[in-house]
């Protein structure tokens, strides 16, 4: 064949391809439409899932949350809600929402019973920032959110377990709170106030569900006191101080304290 | 001239078919960093939902309203009672609707009347 042979040959094949790239891109571009929530941008992603969890926690209906999650195909999701909701409160957005994602979340990532409390968290699992790692400025009161997640109905929480937690030298001290129900259960999106000489502040249950529904901790610094309040309920712990343990061989670390709400059983 | 044609031809049909197998085969269009607009209407619907079943919790019509300009710039109302149809379309439950319809009458209570036309 010779070479002229082919020259028809390419000059098709090129007015071709052309021609298709012009029909596709130009003539008839694609359009985005009949897209699913995977493919949205990471913002509107994350919205959709807070959405998901508004929903949840206005109907209380976990198995249409799960049907509504299972297009984002993700294991860890109740991970991904969990931080979400540390994310979110974290940037001012509506209280109500963060809450609901804590809720979401501990609802999906129920722990085990008799997991043991531990600083370093389930081995493997990604450590989730505190939602507030340092005392603040006192700030202007915020108004409480109109709605709440409401707890297991029962009598008011009372403080029945308040130890020092000598085991976890590598990390930074710690308030650990768990609060139960009546049956043992943690309860999640539970508001713990905290209150020192220089400011206040507020954290929930739940936002890590890998250590338990009831679980909330908050990153203590040295030199204050600290009073612990469970809202709606009598259970008042005042006077928190950092406490030093032995490390051994004249060492000393700073411990974390653990508190334990529950309801009394009936 | 006569055996240029044919040759040219049968190279565009070529190229226009090796076009297509790699816009759609090969390498197809993969829709990442969309926005909620352009949500399928099932899902849509589901959005539309989503926002109602939370507002029945929260009562709070401003916040209903901003959830819902994620899906364009049509208005509120129009969203809701778009996914009316559908969900009454696609045999949605008698709660799904009614917790639709909810949201759709306190939108209408919002809208301002329909003046009618003085000629």
């Amino acid at each position: 064949m010779r070479s002229s042979d082919w020259f028809p040959w390419i000059l098709g094949v090129g007015v071709g391809l052309l021609a298709g790239v012009f029909y596709a891109w130009r003539v008839n571009p694609v359009s985005y439409t009949q897209t699913d929530p995977t493919s949205l941008r990471a913002d509107f992603r994350m919205d959709y899932l807070a959405l998901i969890a508004s929903a949840h926690a206005g109907t209380g209906d976990l198995g249409r949350a799960q049907a509504r999650l299972a297009v984002f195909g993700a294991e860890a999701i109740g991970e991904t809600l969990g931080a979400l909701a540390q994310q979110r409160l974290a940037s001012g957005y509506p209280e109500a929402e963060a809450r609901a994602l804590a809720g979401l979340a501990a609802a999906l990532g129920e722990r085990p019973s008799g997991l043991p409390l531990s600083t370093t968290g389930t081995p493997g699992a990604t450590p989730v920032r505190p939602i507030t790692s340092t005392p603040r400025p006192v700030r202007t009161p915020q108004a409480t959110s109109t709605r709440a997640l409401t707890p297991t109905p029962g009598a008011p929480f009372q403080l029945t377990r308040q130890q020092l937690l000598c085991e976890a030298e590598a990390v930074p001290p710690r308030l650990q709170v768990q609060v139960l129900d009546a049956s043992g259960r943690g309860v999640p999106a539970m508001e713990i106030r905290i209150i020192w000489d220089q400011g206040s502040d507020r954290f929930f249950t739940g936002l890590k569900p890998e250590l338990g529904a009831g679980y909330a901790d908050f990153t203590l610094q040295p030199g204050f006191a600290y009073t612990v309040e469970l809202p709606g309920s009598s259970a008042l712990v005042t006077g928190l101080e950092l406490e030093t343990c032995d490390a051994g061989q004249g060492g000393t670390f700073d411990g974390s304290w653990l508190l334990v709400f529950s309801q009394p059983a009936r | 001239m006569p055996r240029f044609l044919p040759r040219f031809l049968l190279g565009l049909a070529l190229g226009l078919a090796a076009g297509l197998l790699y816009g759609w085969v090969i390498q197809p269009v993969e829709y990442v960093d969309t926005a909620p607009n352009t949500l399928d209407a099932q899902y849509r619907t589901d959005y539309v939902l989503m926002v109602s079943e939370t507002y029945g919790a929260e009562r709070d019509l401003g916040r209903a309203q901003l959830r819902l300009a994620s899906l364009g710039p049509e208005p509120p109302l129009e969203k809701v009672e778009a996914a009316i149809l559908y969900a009454v379309e696609h045999g949605s439950s008698s709660d799904d609707l009614a917790t639709l319809n909810r949201l759709a009458v306190d939108l209408r209570a919002l809208s301002p009347p329909t003046q009618a036309q003085s000629s």
